[in-house]
C-alpha cells in the first residue's frame, strides 16, 4: 500500500533534526509570503507549510502521544493514497526547493531539506509526477535526463571544441581540476561550454572533463529518492577518482552543486576527500586575483541598457557566492548593472528549479511564479538578465518567449569570456 | 459562589498541579525529540557556523521584532510580524518585568528583581492585547491561515489571551470583584500551564533547536540568515 | 413584667434627654441610616413602619420602647483579643453607649466571678432570656475530643447548648467566624468557625484579627435598633463594614497605581509612604474597614503605619502564602522533592516514548533495506 511506503520514509528520516523543527512551527503562515508559488497564483494550498502537512502528520501519529489523541478524536486524518496524490501535485508542481521560506520563519526553521523529505517519502510511494519519472529513469539508463549518451556528449563536444576553436581536455589522469557540466549547458548552451573552456585555458588552470562523470544534474535529487541522487553522485566521484583530481568544479547549474557541495559528503564519505567549488567562485577568484584580463566596463560600451544579476538560489542563497557576481559586473558593466529588488540571499525564485520546468502539468505555476520576476526585472529596467545557472537560463528563455518579452538573457561565465583581452 | 475559597483553590492545590503537569510534561517533550537521534554533519563548511547561529539569533530579536522592513523578505505583510512581535515584547514586559508577576518568581525561585512602573507595563499589557486581536482576525480572514489552523490554535489563541484579559481587567479592578478577577485569572493561567506542554506553545523551546539550525546551515554556507 | 428600656438605663446613668438625642444621632451615623432608602424599599421590619420616615426618629423610638439587649459572651480557642479591642476601645459616645444598651450575663475574661457559680448564672441567663439572648462567641471550635474544656464540658456541647436559645449569633474575630490562628495548617484541633457549627440560627460574621470594635457594636445596635441583622455578604459579614477591601480605601493607592512600591521595610520609598504590595499586603482581597473606620478611635491601621495588611478579617489568612510574600504569589510551592520528582517522571517518560519511536524508526529502516535489496 503506498501510504505504507512513504509512511516507512518518514518515520525512517524523522530524527531530532527534523522533529524539533516540526516542533517548532506555530502555525504562523509567514512562509506562504515568501513563497512565489503563493504570491503569484494566491492558492493557499501552496503555502510551505502545507506542503509539509505529510511530514508533519507522519511526525505528529506515529511519534507523539497528542497526534495519537487526535486521531482517535477524528481532530486529525491518517494520510490516504488520494492525499499521497494530491501533495505530491502541491509538492512537485508548486515547489522549486528554493528555501526562501526558511528565511521568513520566525522560529527560523530550514523548510527545504524538510520538503525534500516529503519528496522522499512520495518518491518511495511512487507518486512522482510521469515527465519527472521519465527524465530520471532516462538518468538512469543513459546517464543524463536529457538523453545525454557518452556518444552524444563526445559528439557535442567534439562540435563544440571545432566550431569555437576552443580545447577542451578530456579524461586527463592527473588533472587538477574536474570540471562536470551540466546537460542543459552542453545541449541547450553549449556556447557556455566554450565560454568556461576558453576561460580555464586562458588562466592557465590544469583541468578536464570525464565521460564517466560527463553529467552534473541530478534528478535524483529533484526526485527525492536518496538511492538514485546517490547513484547520480557515485557517478561524478568515480569519475573524480579514476583521474585522481584535486578539486571538482561544478558549472552552471545550481541544484547540482547544492546536492554535490553540501548533500554527498554526508551521503557518501569519499566526496569529502575533494574540493568542490563552484564556478561562479573560480570566476571571482580569476577575475578578481587578475589571472584572466577582461576589459573593464564592456559591456557599457555597445549602450545595450541596464544588465541585472539574477540570484540562482542554489547558488546564492543556498550556495554563498553573492559577492563574485557583483565582482565581476562591476567590472564589466559598472554604469549599466544595477540590482533588482530584492536580490542577494533575498532574491526570488526564477520558478523553474526543483524539477518544475521539466513538468509540462507544472506550466502555469511556473509561469505565474514567473511574473513575479517580470515585475522586478521591469522595476529595475533592465534588458539583459544574467545569471549563473543554466536552468534558471532556460527558465528565463522560455519566459521570455512564453511572454513575448524583449529581454537578452545571458550568463556569467559567457559574459567574462565575452569580455576577455585576448 | 464562595469565590474566596475557589481562589484559595485556583491559586493553591490546582497551582501546584499545573505546575508539576507543566514541568514533566516539558522534559517529556524535550526528552522525546532528542532521542530521536542526530547526525553528524561530515561537509566541510564553506563560512562560519557559529557566526551564523549568532546572527540568526539576533536576527530574530533584533530585526525581526521591531524594523522587519530592513529585510525585505516578508515586504507581503508586516501585520503579523509586527502583532506577533508586540504581543511577545508584552509577554517579556508584562511577565517578567511587571511587578505582580516578578513577585511569583520571587516565591518560586527565591529571588526577585527590580521591575518597571505599573503605568509601563500596564500599557504594554494593552498593546498586546490589541496585537492578539489582530492576530485573532489575521488567522480568521487569511485563506492561508484558515487551511492550517485546526482546534489545536484556537485553543491556543484562547487560552493565551483568557490569562492577559483577565489580567488587565484584575489590575484596573474592571466589572467584577477583585478576588473574581483574581480567581478566573488564575484558572486560566492554570489550565495554560497545563496547555502548554501539548500544545505548540512549546514552542518556545524548541525555537532554540530552529533557530539553531538555521544559523548553522546558513552559517556553513556563508550566507546571511 | 416591663422591662427597663435603653432609655430608662441611659436616664438611670445621667445622661440628660439632650445627650440622649445625640446618641441616637451619633448611631444614626454610624450605622449609615442617612442614606437610607424610602422605608418601603429599605427592607426594614414592618413593625417599624407607624414611625416616623426620618432615622433619628426610628433610633429614638427603639431605645425609648425596647429593654437592654442581654447577651451571653462565650470564649473557646481564642485570645480574648477581641474583647480586649472592645473594651479598650476609646469611642465614649458610640461603643461605650452601645455596651450600655446591652447586659452581658455572661463573660469569662471580663466577669470578676468565677466558677461554678457563674456557670450557674448563665444558665440561669440563658433560661430567663430564652428566645431573646444574642449569644456572641469569641475563638474557635475544635471538633476533636478533648482540647478544649470549660467546667468539665466540651467547647462542641457548650456551643449547641447556647445556640439552641440564641435569637441571633454574633461570631466576633477571625477564630470564631473562620477558624482563625488554630486553624492554621496543621489545624491539629480541626478547629471550626460558628457558622460550620451552628446551621439552624441567623448567624453574623464578623471577622478582623481581632475584629473592629466599631464593626462589631455597629451590629449590635442594628439588632437593637431594627431587631434583625445587618445586610450579610457571601462570608455573613455585614457589608456595611466589610463591603469594600482595603485597597479600595487605602491611602496608600495613588502609589499602587503609580507603581511606587516599598521594597523593604524603613528604605526611602517606605519613609515616604509608598504602597506596600511588594512588602505582601493583602490588601486587595481582604474585605474590612480599617481603611476606613480604622483603630483606636480612627488613629491609624496597619498599612498606614507602615506595616502590610494581613488579611486578617478573610478565612485561611493564616495559611495565605505568608505575611511577607506578595499578595500575586502562588500560595503553596510544591518542595523542590515533589518537582525533582516530575521532572524525574517527565524524563524516564519522554526517554520510554523515545525508545518506542527509535525502535519504529529502526523497523522502517530495516523495511525499506529490504526493500533496496529485494
Amino acid at each position: 500500500m503506498q501510504t505504507l511506503e512513504a509512511m516507512n520514509v518518514f518515520v525512517e528520516e524523522t530524527g531530532g533534526w527534523v522533529a524539533s523543527q516540526l516542533e517548532a512551527c506555530t502555525r504562523c503562515g509567514m512562509c506562504a509570503e515568501a513563497c512565489h508559488f503563493y504570491q503569484g497564483t494566491g492558492n493557499p494550498e501552496y503555502a510551505p507549510v502545507w506542503k509539509l502537512e505529510l511530514l508533519r502528520r507522519a511526525y505528529e501519529q506515529r511519534f507523539t502521544l497528542t497526534g495519537k489523541f487526535k486521531l482517535l478524536l477524528g481532530i486529525d486524518k491518517r494520510i490516504s493514497d488520494e492525499d499521497l496524490d494530491h501533495w505530491s501535485e502541491i509538492n512537485y508542481y508548486a515547489c522549486t526547493v528554493c528555501n526562501k521560506c526558511s528565511m521568513v520563519c520566525p522560529m527560523g526553521i530550514d523548510l527545504g531539506p524538510l520538503l525534500h523529505e516529503v519528496r522522499a517519502g512520495l518518491a518511495a510511494a511512487g507518486k512522482v509526477p510521469d515527465d519527472l519519472m521519465v527524465a530520471v529513469n532516462k538518468q538512469i539508463e543513459e546517464g543524463s535526463p536529457l538523453g545525454m549518451t557518452s556518444e552524444v556528449w563526445d559528439s557535442r563536444l567534439e562540435w563544440v571544441a571545432d566550431d569555437w576553436d576552443v580545447v577542451i581536455p578530456r579524461d586527463v589522469k592527473g588533472a587538477d581540476t574536474l570540471v562536470v557540466f551540466s546537460s542543459i549547458e552542453v545541449m541547450k548552451f553549449p556556447s557556455n561550454i566554450a565560454a568556461i573552456a576558453k576561460i580555464l585555458n586562458k588562466a592557465g588552470e590544469n583541468w578536464t572533463v570525464s565521460s564517466k562523470a560527463r553529467e552534473v544534474v541530478n534528478f535524483g535529487f529533484y526526485e527525492g529518492s536518496e538511492e538514485h541522487t546517490k547513484l547520480f553522485l557515485q557517478r561524478v566521484l568515480d569519475g573524480a577518482k579514476e583521474l585522481g583530481v584535486k578539486r571538482i568544479v561544478v558549472t552552471e547549474c545550481g541544484h547540482a552543486y547544492d546536492a554535490l557541495r553540501w548533500l554527498a559528503g554526508n551521503l557518501i564519505p569519499e566526496a569529502n576527500d575533494f574540493e568542490i567549488t563552484h564556478i561562479t567562485g573560480v570566476l571571482g577568484e580569476l577575475v578578481g586575483s587578475g589571472r584572466i584580463k577582461v576589459k573593464p566596463g564592456f559591456f557599457d560600451e555597445n549602450d545595450s541598457g541596464t544588465i541585472t544579476f539574477h540570484d540562482a538560489c542554489k547558488i546564492q542563497r543556498r550556495g554563498g557566492y553573492i559577492k563574485e557576481p557583483r565582482e565581476v559586473l562591476n567590472i564589466l558593466a559598472p554604469k549599466s548593472f544595477k540590482e533588482m529588488t530584492p536580490n542577494r540571499e533575498e532574491a526570488i525564485c526564477c520558478g523553474g528549479g526543483g524539477g518544475v520546468i521539466a513538468i509540462k502539468a507544472a506550466d502555469p505555476m511556473r509561469y505565474a511564479a514567473f511574473e513575479l520576476k517580470i515585475e522586478q526585472v521591469n522595476k529595475v529596467g533592465a534588458t539583459t538578465v544574467t545569471m549563473s545557472c543554466s536552468n534558471c537560463r532556460l527558465q528565463f528563455t522560455d519566459g521570455v518567449e512564453h511572454f513575448n518579452l524583449d529581454w537578452k538573457i545571458t550568463g556569467l561565465a559567457q559574459m567574462v569570456a565575452d569580455a576577455m583581452e585576448d | 459562589m464562595n469565590w474566596n475559597a475557589f481562589l484559595e483553590f485556583v491559586r493553591g492545590p490546582l497551582f501546584q498541579v499545573s505546575l508539576l503537569v507543566f514541568v514533566a510534561g516539558m522534559l517529556y517533550r524535550l526528552v522525546r525529540v532528542l532521542m530521536l537521534g542526530w547526525s553528524r554533519d561530515n561537509v566541510p563548511s564553506k563560512g562560519s557556523k557559529g557566526g551564523g547561529v549568532v546572527k540568526s539569533f539576533l536576527k530574530s530579536i533584533l530585526i525581526w521584532p521591531f524594523i522587519p522592513w530592513v529585510k525585505r523578505t516578508f515586504s507581503k505583510n508586516p501585520v503579523i510580524y509586527l502583532a506577533g512581535g508586540l504581543f511577545h515584547l508584552a509577554l517579556l514586559v508584562v511577565l517578567i518585568l511587571g511587578t505582580a508577576h516578578m513577585l511569583v518568581w520571587k516565591s518560586l525561585l527565591g529571588f526577585g528583581w527590580a521591575t518597571l512602573p505599573l503605568p509601563m507595563v500596564d500599557w504594554m499589557a494593552a498593546v498586546g492585547i490589541a496585537a492578539m486581536v489582530a492576530l485573532l482576525i489575521h488567522r480568521l480572514v487569511n485563506p492561508v491561515m484558515r487551511l492550517i489552523s485546526g482546534p489545536s490554535e484556537w485553543a491556543n489563541w484562547t487560552l493565551v489571551f483568557l490569562p492577559m484579559v483577565s489580567g488587565y481587567m484584575l489590575t484596573h479592578h474592571m466589572f467584577f470583584r477583585y478576588e473574581v478577577l483574581f480567581s478566573i485569572h488564575m484558572l486560566v493561567v492554570d489550565i495554560l500551564l497545563i496547555w502548554i506542554p501539548l500544545s505548540r506553545i512549546s514552542h518556545f523551546i524548541f525555537y532554540f533547536f530552529a533557530r539553531t539550525i538555521h544559523g548553522v546551515e546558513f552559517g556553513k554556507r556563508a550566507v546571511n540568515p | 413584667m416591663p422591662e427597663e428600656t435603653v432609655h430608662q438605663y441611659l436616664q438611670k446613668q445621667g445622661v440628660s434627654r439632650r445627650d440622649f438625642l445625640k446618641i441616637c444621632g451619633a448611631l444614626v451615623g454610624a450605622l449609615g441610616l442617612t442614606r437610607m432608602p424610602p422605608f418601603d424599599e429599605s427592607g426594614l421590619p414592618g413593625n417599624l413602619k407607624h414611625t416616623s420616615v426620618k432615622p433619628i426618629d426610628m433610633v429614638r423610638h427603639a431605645l425609648e420602647t425596647k429593654p437592654r439587649l442581654p447577651v451571653i459572651w462565650l470564649e473557646f480557642q481564642d485570645c480574648a483579643g477581641c474583647s480586649e479591642a472592645l473594651t479598650r476601645s476609646h469611642s465614649p459616645t458610640l461603643v461605650n453607649l452601645v455596651l450600655n444598651s446591652i447586659t452581658v450575663e455572661y463573660h469569662e475574661t471580663l466577669s470578676a466571678a468565677a466558677g461554678f457559680q457563674v456557670e450557674e448564672a448563665k444558665q440561669a441567663a440563658m433560661k430567663k432570656y430564652a428566645g431573646q439572648y444574642i449569644l456572641v462567641v469569641e475563638g474557635s471550635i475544635p471538633e476533636g475530643d478533648g482540647y478544649c474544656t470549660i467546667g468539665g464540658k466540651s467547647a462542641l456541647d457548650l456551643l449547641k447548648e447556647a445556640a439552641a436559645g440564641a435569637a441571633a449569633i454574633i461570631a466576633t474575630g477571625n477564630c470564631a467566624s473562620f477558624g482563625g490562628i488554630p486553624k492554621a495548617r496543621p489545624n491539629p484541633t480541626n478547629a471550626k468557625g460558628v457558622w460550620e457549627i451552628i446551621t439552624d440560627k441567623p448567624i453574623v460574621n464578623i471577622p478582623g484579627c481581632p475584629a473592629i470594635p466599631e464593626a462589631f457594636t455597629g451590629t449590635l445596635a442594628n439588632f437593637l435598633i431594627f431587631g434583625s441583622l445587618p445586610e450579610l455578604d457571601g462570608l455573613r459579614r455585614p457589608k456595611t463594614f466589610y463591603g469594600n477591601t482595603i485597597h479600595d480605601r487605602c491611602l496608600r493607592r495613588p502609589f499602587y497605581e503609580a507603581g511606587k512600591f516599598a521594597e523593604s521595610f524603613d528604605d526611602e520609598g517606605a519613609r515616604q509612604g509608598w504602597c506596600l504590595y511588594k512588602l505582601g499586603c493583602k490588601g486587595p482581597t481582604t474585605y474590612n474597614a480599617c481603611a476606613t473606620i480604622k483603630w483606636d478611635a480612627g488613629l491609624s491601621f496597619p498599612v498606614q503605619s507602615g506595616h502590610p495588611c494581613l488579611g486578617c478579617s478573610e478565612p485561611n489568612f493564616w495559611d495565605g502564602g505568608g505575611f511577607y510574600q506578595g499578595q500575586s504569589a502562588p500560595l503553596n510551592r510544591p518542595a523542590v522533592t515533589v518537582v525533582g520528582a516530575a521532572a524525574a517522571a517527565g524524563i524516564v517518560a519522554g526517554a520510554a516514548m523515545g525508545a518506542a519511536n527509535q525502535s519504529q524508526k529502526k523497523s522502517a529502516a530495516r523495511k525499506s533495506k529490504k526493500q533496496k535489496d529485494a
